[in-house]
């Protein structure tokens, strides 16, 4: 079951291997107490790194192997996003996640889109949910350790890409879009509702979902959230009018997206978007090991009467979850 | 439906080669008695107007009857008669008439659709007409002056929740910060705690047998075996200075929790105004820890407070100023500023200086800030309210609230609250 994560798991090798292998994690923010009390609670199981400063958490980045780092998002200085940002070209394989204890919808957008973090965890957090996140995180860059070279992968005809908004505009934007920049290439199917969406699910395998967050007035997170835990390799974006940094929050732990895009959207943001989800599709097409990454923490509860029927139908299909 | 609609009198006009004489005679109809003049039309389009007016002074006068009465009527007619057009708007047709109308009053006015001719209307009922719209309109007013005044309070309790939504906002991040390490620390003081317990109770299992003698060597081992791997296993291996830190810095925490509730208190009655002598750098201190959140990272706070005698005021009112005052000098710096705030008094009054170091207010806007609903943020980022607000708690404790700025370098604002007469 992804998302139900044994915290044994989470531990290295114990015996075997001695204490300098531990993993290494980087905690930064600019309270003391906080680098403090996380170093003291973590520093059995991983060699802990601790700063107050993003300049200084980059060149520890830059000197030796970091599996999971773990940021602030208010500094002064260096904001979180902006560091977790600078992380991801020092050290791509390194886990980025984001812990705060505020923060507005800009940053919550910017970690998702810059910082592409694999977990926002907020402040005051539960030791056991972080432990387990911490480790989860930390198996996975383990995992990647000798990846293969990030290999720019041959563009595969016909990709299809789903959209999901109700508003038909988007659609047809999107398809515009794609005809001027790589005419021919791609499919883009629509559903403007809950039904037409199993009913493309039925038919169709998607490279890219782009969904707005709300179908008819009503919040469809819910089966976004279950898209991504039944379809690991599928990249999501999300491209809304909907600003609510709660949501935003449970669309990156839940559902790993990709990109948030707010609307009224606007061409080349889209298309970057677009090209770097395609990319990053065919990356976990070519090793499925990278799907991992994209590993999503299950919902508390599956609300939404269609999510459950998306994961009736996944079940249906016999489409086993990685 | 047309406005004038309710108006129209169809009557039958005059063409122009009737004579004076038989206008006359219709003039004298009882049926006629009402119209002021008659309509003179000429193939459906009115020409002309002959009143009643006219007809008369040309019968009073010497021989006029003789001299006039066959005469064809467009020969002594208004050629230029009042003439409004059926789609013509109430308005339109009320600046019209008075613009157009001759007095003393002899003329009703004539009504076209399209140009041809369709009857006449009556001035009074014209004026009745534009009499009620008038009194229409001023009752609209009247609610919609009603409804501002409404949605002005409203306006001025939204601010005041904006600002306390914003207050909380920040308190809630400057207490989940502590609130973070000191949970987490408890919660590894705990486990700490757990483990050295177990360790203890094999230990003291350990004693009581070398105590009593009972035990031998291998179970001595053992034990000590197991002591070892107690601590082997250790889930939080900590020195003891780690220890001691713990705990200093879960005390310092919750210190830090108890100072920001303690000073929410001056904040929490924002509606009622209890007065009570107060020390405005006491009470600034207590804005400054609230507006910390916003201040923190963009400004360096420079405090200057002087030897100031306490006033009566509001202190939840003037903290409101405070507060306005500082996270306004907050979002006026761009990147990194200084704040520097000043109390003094003199022989009136106690005043109280927060000067930023931030982009400054242009010269046009200076005459403005105070004014109600100005505001230089895009919409539904500020209410506009804050300052004009701050002012009026400033006026209504007989002080003054007032601001130099200079573009590019800063703005100063000083709040002045009179000192209490002894």
């Amino acid at each position: 079951m992804p998302g139900a994560i044994v915290l044994s798991s989470s531990m290295p090798p114990e015996q075997s291997t001695g204490p300098k292998l531990k993993p290494t994690l980087l905690f930064v923010d600019d309270e003391e107490r906080i680098l403090r009390t996380l170093r003291l609670m973590f520093t059995s199981r991983y060699a802990v790194r601790t700063t107050t400063s993003g300049h200084e958490a980059l060149d520890i980045l830059r000197r030796e192997r970091v599996h999971a780092l773990v940021s602030d998002q208010r500094m002064p200085i260096m904001p979180g996003v902006e560091l977790l940002r600078q992380a991801r070209e020092v050290s791509p394989n390194t886990m980025r996640l984001l812990l705060t204890g505020y923060s507005d919808l800009q940053a919550v957008a910017g970690s998702i889109n810059e910082g592409e973090i694999f977990r926002y965890i907020s402040k005051p957090w539960n030791s056991e949910e972080i432990r387990v996140t911490i480790g989860s995180a930390v198996d996975i860059a383990l995992s990647l350790d000798n990846p293969p070279p990030d290999e720019i992968h041959p563009e595969p005809l016909d990709e299809r890409i789903l959209v999901i908004d109700d508003d038909p505009d988007t659609a047809r934007q999107i398809t515009a879009l794609l005809d001027q920049r790589m005419p021919g290439r791609h499919r883009v199917v629509c559903a403007a509702d809950v039904e037409s969406l199993l009913q493309v699910l039925q038919q169709d395998d998607f490279a890219l979902v782009i969904s707005e967050v709300r179908l008819a007035g009503e919040n469809i997170t819910d089966i976004i959230k279950a898209l991504k835990r039944h379809q690991p390799h599928v990249v999501t974006l999300a491209l809304t009018s909907y600003q609510d940094s709660a949501t935003l929050v449970g669309l990156i732990n839940q559902a790993q997206i990709h990109r948030f895009l707010l609307k009224p959207m606007r061409g080349a943001l889209v298309w970057r978007g677009i090209e770097s989800g395609l990319q990053r599709h065919r990356a976990m097409r070519a090793s499925p090991r990278l799907a991992d990454r994209h590993q999503v923490d299950s919902p508390e509860r599956q609300a939404h009467p269609a999510a459950r029927r998306i994961l009736s139908f996944f079940q249906g299909l016999g489409k086993k979850p990685n | 439906m047309s406005e004038l609609e309710s108006m129209l009198v169809p009557l039958a006009p005059l063409s122009p080669a009737q004579t004076v004489n038989e206008v006359g005679e219709i003039l004298l109809d009882r049926e006629y008695r009402r119209f002021l003049c008659l309509p003179v039309v000429d193939r459906g389009r009115p020409v002309g107007a002959i009143s009643r007016d006219e007809v008369q002074s040309i019968f009073m006068k010497m021989y006029g009857r003789e001299l006039n009465g066959r005469k064809p009527i467009f020969s002594v007619m208004n050629p230029r008669p009042l003439v409004v057009d059926m789609d013509q708007s109430l308005d339109q047709v009320g600046r019209y008439i008075s613009a157009n109308i001759r007095f003393p009053i002899t003329e009703d006015f004539i009504i076209t659709r399209n140009g041809e001719y369709v009857g006449v209307g009556h001035v009074v009922d014209l004026l009745g007409a534009m009499q009620s719209r008038l009194g229409r309109a001023n009752s609209e007013l009247t609610q919609a002056c009603e409804r501002l005044k409404s949605s002005r309070a409203q306006l001025v309790q939204s601010e005041k929740m904006a600002s306390l939504g914003q207050m909380v906002a920040g308190v809630a991040h400057e207490i989940n910060t502590p609130l973070g390490y000191v949970k987490n620390n408890v919660g590894l003081a705990r486990d700490l705690l757990d483990q050295v317990g177990r360790r203890l109770a094999v230990c003291e299992a350990l004693l009581a047998r070398l105590v009593s003698g009972e035990a031998d060597e291998a179970e001595v081992e053992a034990s000590l075996a197991e002591i070892a791997e107690l601590r082997e296993n250790m889930g939080v291996e900590v020195a003891s200075e780690d220890i001691a830190a713990l705990f200093d810095d879960t005390q310092y925490g919750i210190d830090q929790i108890s100072e920001i509730v303690l000073n929410l208190r001056d904040f929490s009655r924002l509606d009622q105004a209890p007065v009570d002598s107060v020390d405005l750098n006491q009470c600034f201190d207590s804005a400054l820890l609230i507006a910390r959140n916003a201040i923190k990272y963009k400004a360096k706070v420079i405090k200057q407070y002087g030897a100031i005698p306490k006033v009566r005021c509001s202190p939840s009112q003037i903290n409101q100023i405070f507060l306005n005052l500082l996270t306004n000098a907050a979002h006026a710096i761009e990147g990194e500023g200084r704040i520097a705030v000043k109390t003094y008094a003199d022989q009136r009054f106690v005043h109280v200086e927060v000067q930023d170091t931030g982009k400054g207010i242009a010269e046009e806007h200076l005459t403005r800030i105070f004014d109600p609903f100005f505001t230089t943020k895009p919409p539904g980022e500020g209410t506009g309210l804050g300052l004009s607000i701050a002012y009026q708690i400033a006026r209504r404790h007989n002080g003054h609230l007032r601001v130099v700025s200079k573009l590019g370098l800063g703005t100063k604002f000083r709040l002045s609250l009179p000192l209490t007469e002894p």
